[in-house]
């Protein structure tokens, strides 16, 4: 909407100017939502016992508005972009195993479930070595969906909205359910490939995509599983990933999950992984997040039994205008809860980083220990961010600590590499690499950790 | 913990009491009109009617802010009563003239008005209900070229000051409580320190509340002139009520070329009993202005009274090279509710801010640390460095922080580091092992606890801060 106003007008008038400038704004906002919501809806439903789930969620998508950044969550993570955006499906794609060459990690060879856009590409994925009791595979295709009802979109904040927006449109999944005492060996790698503009896409007249990748993880009491979720794209087109992944953690579990996002400078991507931790299990999470230019993960921890163990580590590299915003919460709401979250930051040039680390410590977590740290690197004067470590606390018997650091790369540092015969560029690079490092050499796979690395030094010139 | 840990808490407020005087009380309610009488029954130039007026109709298209962890009954604004002064409006000439009855009220506080008195080097101005009723020490500090004196007399003997000021830092529109203090209030302290001026002695308010349906509406002002230097402290208490007061002060610093201004608080309103009922009300904006290169504010606060608690002493770094600091004790108990903590704003160049912040939760109470440091794009070299702690005695009180860092510039340098611990039982079989009880073994630790924070208030005020924490605290642990 735009009218045209004279600066010298009395206070009257702009005020009646701003008013309209908000509600036209909003009604773009709603305009938005409607128009993502009708997209959601209208994916293939596979079965009517997943009708109801995508009702309900699509009443809570309706029952809530687009954020803006008067919402306190959004402050920061600017959503405007995407209002002038008119979506579409994406249209069958014809991917190739060869097009996704330098996505294919070795480990997990005979283990890899791909997704094209959302849907389950069976001619892509490997799935012949995995013990025959693992259920592994797409939604559509398990034969006792009765038993997922209790798991799926039933994790706390699964009204969020773009996880009922997700939920809303669910039409498949990646699905694994471990049962008890099952120790999966080869890692699991469950690739998302979003075809936004590909040329090898169907699609006709190229218009920004929508997907909705979802991933449902259930794991029986004592089982153990190594997951890598990853998130690429193909071409470079403008294409919005709305993805949700719900892992439960039955006790005794122990799940080593790491997330790569590496979309394209042209992708929005949008992503929620939500965690429950039954009695002494062990969730290690590391989040990487690279691509997209505008990004925004949702990682939630449920503790639902006693003396659980959580590692949390995440980097965000960006660069040029990215915008990178992680939102973690952990809620500990059992006693004897141990967590321990790292997040790292790297920015260059005018790229916008955001953190907000809620940690949750209510009456009943006595004797928690939760550390927090998050720790940014502004590469360039242009560079941005804003963080929140947020702690509450009610238990009086615990050890909760949280520390925040932002600066630059040390000249000292750089002087000490410079003495020993190491040029100025070379040192800087080596200690961006070397603050990334810390969290990369957490990963388990040793081919996905050579390729990060590979991607860190060609990205810190 | 034994029993006793949980028994320490409930000290009797001693300053509950309420004086009997008469006064000049006008009906509650908000309006013009209401301005009007106010700013006539003051005497005050006319830009000070425009002012108020103007503050009071963007209070109007306000709303109250509700972001604060903290939960009261809706406020009715036309229940409080915006003006109530002692009912004696004639010129004193000195402190013989001002009512016994007034003297003895503040004898009792421990506040001794009469000059003669020479306890401490401390000048004194005593704010009852609205009004200032006497001020020490004035004409000392004429000589060295201070002026101290309360706001209402400033405006009528400094007014090109006044207007020169008054609303440069908290402009009038700033938020809801400091556009409500702008258009009613009516008393408050001024300060000036010439150029070059290392201020004599201590300058100190205090605050009092009398009227069980005033609210309580103070603005200070401070403004040092190049080179200058100030130590300035305030205290309050106020009657136990069952309903709750408001009180919304403002308070602005203006630190120009090298100046240094230190401004303590004491606050001990009345929390409410231990079910919650009644207390103040504390919404106040304060905040400084380093105007001037190599300028300095520092904030110290010891917070331990109030009902709710929502202030945010804040530093707007603007000269190179300046300096804010924020050291801050929050104590809450039983229902008490604090949401507190700082904003420091870098603007200029190599620009240095240190956040001190040591919250106490006991009882039901909810203590938060709110705090903003915000690196601005030209804010070369800007330095900052914040510690939150948090202590929480019994499983029944809360402690949050929501530290809000926000940096746009590469070579800033922040460091933010938060912890949340408990009185440890090692500690405490530790002091018990060598003799010491239980609850002075606990006021020890808390007073090491907050010994960051005491160690910058002046010296006798660092010996009742720490006597007053001991107090509140008496019960809670053990």
């Amino acid at each position: 909407m735009s009218i045209q106003v004279s600066p010298t007008l009395p206070d009257v008038e702009s005020e009646i100017r701003s008013e309209l400038g908000l509600s036209g704004s909003a009604q773009k906002r709603q305009a938005c939502l409607s128009r993502l919501l009708e997209l959601a809806i209208a994916s293939p439903s596979p079965a009517s016992w997943l009708q109801s789930l995508r009702d309900r969620a699509t009443a809570q998508v309706q029952s809530q508005s687009f954020p803006s950044n008067r919402n306190e969550g959004w402050r920061f993570t600017d959503l405007s972009d995407l209002l002038g955006i008119e979506f579409a499906a994406a249209a069958n794609s014809s991917v190739q195993l060869a097009d996704l060459a330098a996505y294919v990690l070795p480990e997990a060879e005979h283990s890899r479930l791909v997704f094209v856009d959302g849907v389950y590409a069976p001619h892509l994925s490997a799935l012949s070595h995995l013990p025959a009791t693992l259920q592994v595979g797409n939604l559509a295709a398990l034969a006792e969906p009765d038993e997922l009802l209790s798991y799926l979109a039933q994790q706390s904040g699964a009204d969020e909205l773009f996880t009922a927006l997700n939920t809303a449109g669910l039409s498949d999944a990646a699905v694994i359910v471990l049962p008890k005492q099952l120790v999966v060996d080869p890692p699991i790698h469950l690739l998302f490939v979003a075809t936004g503009g590909d040329p090898r896409s169907a699609q006709a007249d190229q218009r920004p995509t929508l997907t909705q990748p979802r991933c449902l993880v259930v794991a029986g009491v004592n089982s153990a599983l190594t997951l890598i979720e990853d998130y690429v794209t193909l071409g470079s087109g403008v294409c919005l990933t709305n993805a949700v992944t719900e892992i439960w953690l039955a006790e005794n579990v122990q799940v080593n999950h790491t997330r790569v996002q590496r979309d394209s400078l042209a992708a929005f991507h949008i992503g929620k992984t939500a965690v429950s931790q039954a009695r002494s299990s062990r969730y290690i999470g590391n989040a990487l997040s690279f691509g997209a230019a505008l990004s925004r993960h949702h990682l939630e921890i449920y503790q639902t039994g006693e003396q659980t163990e959580t590692t949390l580590n995440g980097l965000t590299m960006i660069a040029g205008t990215q915008v990178g915003d992680l939102h973690s919460a952990i809620a500990l709401t059992q006693p004897y809860g141990t967590t321990r979250q790292l997040q790292k930051c790297i920015v260059g040039d005018r790229a916008h980083a955001i953190f907000n680390g809620k940690v949750l410590v209510p009456r009943a977590a006595q004797l928690t220990d939760a550390g927090q740290l998050n720790r940014t690197l502004l590469l360039s004067p242009k560079a941005r961010v804003d963080t929140k470590p947020q702690l509450e606390i009610v238990a009086d018997n615990v050890k909760c600590t949280h520390g925040a650091t932002v600066g630059q790369l040390e000249a000292d540092e750089v002087f000490y590499l410079q003495s020993r015969g190491i040029d100025a560029a070379s040192a800087r690079r080596l200690l961006v690499y070397a603050f990334a490092y810390e969290i990369i050499d957490q990963i388990a796979i040793a081919s996905l950790k050579q390729t990060l690395c590979q991607f860190i030094t060609s990205h810190t010139d | 913990m034994t029993a006793s840990v949980t028994s320490l808490v409930n000290q009797p407020y001693k300053y509950g009491f309420v004086t009997d005087i008469e006064s000049d009380t006008i009906p509650a309610g908000l309006s013009e009109d209401v301005i009007r009488l106010i700013s006539a029954k003051k005497n005050e130039p006319d830009f000070m009617l425009e002012f108020r007026l103007k503050a009071y109709r963007q209070w109007l298209k306000m709303d109250e802010p509700t972001w604060a962890e903290v939960g009261y009954a809706k406020i009715d604004y036309q229940k409080i009563v915006y003006y109530s002064a002692p009912k004696q409006q004639k010129k004193l000439n000195s402190l013989d003239e001002v009512d016994p009855t007034l003297l003895e009220t503040f004898e009792k506080l421990g506040i001794p008005l009469s000059e003669q008195k020479r306890l401490s080097n401390v000048a004194v101005d005593a704010i009852f209900d609205s009004v200032s009723v006497a001020t020490t020490f004035r004409e000392k500090l004429f000589e060295a070229g201070v002026i101290f004196c309360s706001i209402s007399e400033a405006m009528r003997e400094y007014p090109e000051l006044i207007r020169k000021y008054l609303g440069s830092v908290v402009p009038v529109g700033d938020n809801f409580f400091a556009a409500l203090n702008a258009a009613v209030f009516t008393d408050g302290s001024f300060v000036y320190i010439p150029k070059g001026v290392a201020c004599p002695m201590e300058l100190s308010t205090y605050f009092r509340i009398n009227n069980g349906d005033s609210g309580q509406f103070e603005r200070t002002l401070i403004v040092a002139e190049e080179g200058s230097s100030v130590s300035y402290l305030e205290g309050c208490t106020a009657p136990m009520f069952d309903t709750n007061q408001l009180h919304a002060a403002v308070v602005e610093l203006v630190a120009l070329d090298d100046a240094d201004i230190k401004y303590s608080t004491v606050q001990n309103w009345y929390a409410g009993d231990a079910n919650g009922k009644g207390g103040i009300y504390n919404f106040v904006t304060k905040r400084g202005l380093c105007q001037g290169v190599n300028s300095k504010i520092s904030w110290t606060q010891v917070e331990t009274g109030s009902a709710i608690t929502w202030k945010y002493p804040s530093c707007v770094l603007v000269g190179d090279n300046s300096v804010g600091e924020f050291y801050s004790v929050a104590l809450t108990n039983n229902m008490q509710q604090a949401d507190t903590g700082t904003k420091m704003v870098h603007v200029g160049k190599n620009t240095r801010s240190t956040i001190i912040s040591k919250g106490i939760s006991a009882g039901k109470s909810e203590n938060s640390y709110r705090g903003l440091v915000k690196i601005g794009p030209k804010a070369d070299g800007a330095r900052n460095y914040s510690q939150c702690d948090s202590m929480l005695i019994g499983d029944t009180a809360g402690a949050n922080t929501f530290p809000y860092i926000q940096v746009q510039n590469n070579t800033a340098r922040v460091e933010h580091e938060a912890s949340t611990s408990k009185i440890g039982e090692d500690q405490l079989f530790f002091f018990r092992q060598r003799g010491i009880s239980a609850e002075d073994a606990i006021s020890m630790m808390i007073s090491g606890f907050c010994k960051d924070v005491f160690s910058q208030l002046p010296m006798e005020f660092a010996v009742e801060a720490d006597r007053l924490l001991a107090l509140k605290l008496e019960g809670s642990v053990g």
